[in-house]
């Protein structure tokens, strides 16, 4: 075959990347170097896990009111059992995937509910806070209900898709529901999509379900399974300009359809941070399956052009903007959206004192005021994490963050199908992306919007979504890791064939 | 496509390392200036959340101190005798504060350079932090009786009592005051609800009627008419002047009179047209007298006299902010006659009235009065202690002595305003009444005003005081009792030391 011997000078040949890890996994060399699942590892993390989260609760009662909350051992056995129950599934249905991502993932998720037990808990029986909560006295438990369905739809995930590539079939179909799921809100009437101003959910029945953290997954596996099929064309180069080899007209199509989507979803959902989210997922998912930088080049200009000109055409993305450079002027602290067409620094200002507030070492859980910002549970929890953690623990929850994107990364290098390579590359850049966009946003490092922070925003949504991207992630790591079938002959009468 | 993931996790790591370095930025560099930002809650709300310094009094009886409570806040503040000391400690909301709470709120809430090696000091043995204790110069006896006194009548006033050689505040009363118990609520609608109804209340609970309320002296002025008579070195108090029923003022067909228009006649001035000795006029308070004394005194020399015992003063404070007592310029010599007796456009504060009687009292030495005697920090370590000082030299000693006779004589001599209130048989009181016309032309009640010391036979008066109620009629009746009483209750305070 040709392709073997191809000489390594040419990039852009998945089976050359494919093959650079196949060789240890591919030749057993004996007992010693065989691979571990590392299932015992995982299991020890997450006692840990729980260890933490338990001890969090602990401290956020003895800090409110100098006791241990009675729930603790309730809400601490559901948590581990939970937990408990991922993990007997990994053992089960992906043995050898990333030790890693499992706990990290519900060290965050238990962290959240804590924090949302916390905020539920201001003001009420005694305990410091506003007078009247937003948040109903079974918040806490509906998270953990909402967590134990996220830990189921990761067990389906993970049973149902044995092999990522199964994904790449319902190519299409994926990218049509995504489409429908993140179009909805925006034809739906206000009364039925539209919470605090962001019209990017579906609310029937009381059930309020933001469909765009689903449409996230579905349109990754659809932009996964397009780029593979077509990352050839793609890849051709058209002339060379400055350096960079800018592809052909007319291969400009998908990427201006998917700049005009995320457009439409900024202008009719008014929600930059979905928009910049989809957009950002292509972009990137681009470059990676066809290594032109100029695609890099062409999102970054044409998502800031489209971002500017919308900012000037329509208000509430040019408040944005105001906000961010002034929130602490009180014509933007106090401007009432109610009465006239702005959008107040309120929140943003409160999240920031409260980081100030809470220092290098935060207040203690159960001591500061995080409930003082307004929706500290859902947009806001990281600053109430900064509050009462200080930038220690927000140090520690970026890194977590940042571990499980390197993680998934690491699997999409280490994974050789193109198709699941591309995904879970696009998948661990997204989390990033949407960590990047949420905390930059309340910490003022870029324009705020309002989109989830993955697992510990209060809401389910996000966080069953949350987890069945946790699950592909695992898939995927667990097929990268998956020893090759032993031989079943005797060394000698065949060999396996070395690639590379 | 290793190559371009690589590029990305690169793209991943340098997103994480700006949001870290500006969690740091926001948390660590940025964390003073967001503190002090003017809409930062989170700021004021600490101190509540420590145990602020108690404000006590020169006897040592906490009259404000932080409690601790359940609920939105650590602290709540306390006030054991709610009106009483309510114009001393004024009030310390979640909003605002006024008083010493206001004043002093640096000592108080621990924040003062003062208390910064102690406050890190207690931040590493890992006590939480707390203010200094206020200590004020105010006596308890004095100050109850001061505002017993008040309330008896019913009406508005102040009452302020200083030490002579000092000028410590031994007592500062207003009537109506406020509970600032109400205030303290940490229930922000039940807060602006009080609030509300104390703007609104047409008696003005909230101002403090002893430095921040000004009234016409009356004939208490004369003390300073006097004053400014004898510096001259033309005048003693046995002086005969001119002593008319009726002085015709120039350029007016006014004429000023005497109190119920009669003669000013000590036996030897039946008809009105003849002289009287300037004692005998101050005794029993002789309008016509003065006002042709202060016409030939001249209003510059009577308000320069005036701004030596302290009015005219727009920048006084003790620490709490006094409103000025104010002399102004006269015009006329019509109107200067009425300024010497009290009149036209002279205003003055209790605290004022106070500070009159101070300086004759101390020989002719006024003090700058003080309310904060000592601040303690919460280990006990003195941090500041009070220091006094002279505010002016009002008069000479001789002069001092003059005046002073004078005002022995409005209480000990029988036909003197002052005998049938303030005569007692074991404290040797003097003093000046007052009464005050106001409103236009005349037309309101008159104010009752009375400033004296006591002992007046010790070379070392202990205590001065001044009294003004609005529309309590003549000074001897509403307002001279009320001296007495506190006069009589802070001597007592002193024999049981």
């Amino acid at each position: 075959m040709s392709a073997i011997t191809t000489p390594p000078s040419q990039p852009g040949k998945p089976l050359r990347i494919g093959s650079v890890t196949a060789p240890a996994q591919a030749v057993p060399a004996g007992p010693v170097t065989m691979p571990r699942g590392r299932r015992r590892t995982e299991l020890t993390m997450l006692i840990f896990v729980v260890a933490v989260v338990m001890l969090a609760y602990a401290s956020v009662g003895l800090g409110l009111n100098g006791k241990v909350p009675a729930g603790m051992f309730a809400y601490g056995l559901s948590f581990a059992v939970i937990v408990g129950g991922a993990h007997l599934a990994v053992r089960r249905l992906a043995p050898w995937s990333d030790p890693l991502i499992l706990p990290l993932a519900a060290l965050l998720n238990g962290l959240g509910i804590v924090m949302i037990y916390r905020l539920q808990e201001s003001g009420r029986g005694g305990n410091a806070g506003n007078q009247i909560s937003t948040m109903t006295t079974s918040t806490t438990t509906l998270q953990v209900m909402w967590s134990a369905l996220g830990i189921a739809a990761f067990v389906v995930v993970l049973a149902l898709i044995r092999q990522p590539r199964i994904l790449q079939r319902y190519t299409y179909t994926l990218g049509a529901i995504g489409l429908v799921l993140l179009v909805i809100p925006a034809l739906l009437p206000t009364s039925m999509s539209s919470i605090n101003g962001a019209k990017v959910w579906i609310i029937v029945g009381g059930l309020e379900i933001q469909p765009g953290e689903f449409a996230k997954l579905a349109l990754a596996v659809f932009f996964a399974g397009y780029l593979v099929s077509k990352r050839d064309v793609l890849a051709l180069a058209g002339r060379r300009v400055l350096g960079i080899d800018l592809p052909r007209a007319r291969d400009l199509g998908p990427v201006l359809i998917a700049w005009a989507a995320s457009l439409l979803v900024l202008v009719f959902e008014t929600d930059i941070g979905t928009s910049a989210l989809f957009f950002g997922l292509f972009v990137v998912m681009l470059y990676i399956a066809t290594q032109r930088t100029s695609w890099l080049l062409i999102g970054v200009m044409l998502f800031t052009s489209g971002a500017f000109v919308a900012s000037r055409l329509f208000g509430h993305v040019g408040e944005r903007f105001t906000i961010w450079l002034h929130p602490f002027t009180s014509a933007n602290v106090f401007c009432n959206p109610a009465i006239q067409h702005c959008a107040s620094s309120y929140q943003l200002a409160e999240g920031l004192y409260g980081m100030g507030f809470g220092g290098v070492l935060g207040r203690g859980l159960g001591q500061g005021q995080p409930y003082w910002t307004p929706l500290a549970q859902s947009d806001f929890i990281f600053t109430a994490f900064g509050e009462e953690l200080g930038v220690a623990g927000l140090m520690a929850l970026l890194l977590i963050y940042g571990l499980i994107v390197q993680r998934g990364l690491r699997a999409a290098v280490a994974v050789r199908d193109p198709f699941s390579k591309l995904l879970a590359g696009g998948l661990a850049f997204v989390l990033a992306l949407q960590v990047f966009v949420i905390v930059g946003g309340v910490t003022r490092l870029i324009p705020l919007t309002g989109i989830t922070t993955p697992f510990l925003s209060q809401g389910g949504s996000s966080l069953v979504a949350s987890w069945m991207m946790i699950a592909l992630l695992m898939r995927i790591s667990d097929t990268a890791r998956r020893p090759a079938p032993q031989p079943i002959q005797d060394e000698g009468m065949t060999q396996v064939v070395r690639a590379g | 496509m290793n190559r371009a993931l690589r590029r990305i996790s690169l793209a991943c790591l340098v997103m994480f390392v700006l949001l870290l370095i500006n969690a740091n930025y926001v948390q660590a560099f940025e964390a003073n200036s967001l503190a002090n930002k003017p809409g930062n809650a989170r700021t004021f709300s600490q101190q509540f959340q420590y145990q602020r310094g108690a404000i006590v009094t020169a006897d040592n009886k906490t009259i404000a101190e932080s409690r601790a409570v359940k609920g939105i806040y650590k602290y709540q503040r306390y006030y054991p005798y709610g009106p009483v000391y309510a114009p001393v400690t004024g009030f310390n909301s979640i909003y605002s504060a006024t008083g010493i709470e206001q004043a002093e709120n640096r000592q108080l809430s621990g924040s003062d350079p003062a208390l910064a090696v102690h406050n890190l000091l207690d931040m590493i043995s890992g006590k939480p932090k707390r203010g200094a204790t206020v200590q004020l110069t105010i006596n308890s006896a004095a100050q109850q009786a001061a505002y017993d006194g008040l309330k008896a009548t019913g009406l508005q006033g102040g009452v302020v009592a200083l030490n002579p050689q000092t000028g410590a505040v031994l007592a500062m009363a207003s009537y109506p005051s406020f509970d600032p118990n109400q205030l303290a609520t940490f229930n922000g609608a039940e807060l602006n609800k009080v609030d509300k109804q104390l703007l609104a209340d047409p008696n003005q609970p909230l101002t403090n009627k002893a430095i921040n309320a000004t009234f016409p002296p009356g004939s208490t002025f004369k003390i300073v008419t006097s004053s400014t008579a004898f510096s001259t070195g033309n005048y003693t108090p046995d002086t005969r002047v001119y002593a008319p029923t009726n002085l015709k003022l120039p350029q007016t067909s006014n004429q000023l009179i005497n109190f119920d228009n009669e003669a000013c006649n000590d036996g030897s001035n039946p008809t009105g047209t003849g002289k009287v000795p300037i004692i005998f006029a101050f005794t029993v308070s002789c309008n016509t007298v003065f006002g042709n004394l202060g016409m030939t005194l001249g209003g510059a020399a009577l308000r320069a006299q005036a701004g030596k015992f302290g009015m005219n003063d727009p920048n006084l404070t003790i620490p709490l902010p006094v409103s000025p007592s104010n002399y102004p310029p006269v015009s006329a010599p019509s109107f200067t006659a009425y300024s010497a007796i009290g009149q036209y456009s002279d205003t003055v504060t209790p605290l004022q009235e106070a500070m009159f009687s101070a300086a004759i009292a101390n020989g002719g030495t006024l003090m700058t009065p003080y309310m904060v005697q000592k601040i303690t920090a919460p280990d006990l370590t003195p941090l500041e202690t009070a220091s006094q000082n002279t505010l002016s030299n009002t008069v000479t000693p001789a002069v001092a002595s003059d005046v002073k006779r004078m005002m022995i004589n409005v209480v000990q001599s029988p036909e003197g305003t002052a005998h049938a209130a303030a005569f007692l048989p074991n404290i040797e009181i003097a003093g000046k009444t007052g009464t005050a016309q106001n409103g236009a032309n005349n037309s309101g009640l008159d104010d009752a005003v009375f400033t004296g010391f006591a002992p007046a036979n010790s070379p070392n008066p202990q205590i001065a005081v001044g009294v003004i109620v609005k529309g309590g009629g003549l000074g001897a009746d509403a307002s001279a009792p009320i001296a007495v009483k506190v006069i009589q209750a802070y001597m007592a305070s002193l024999g049981k030391q």
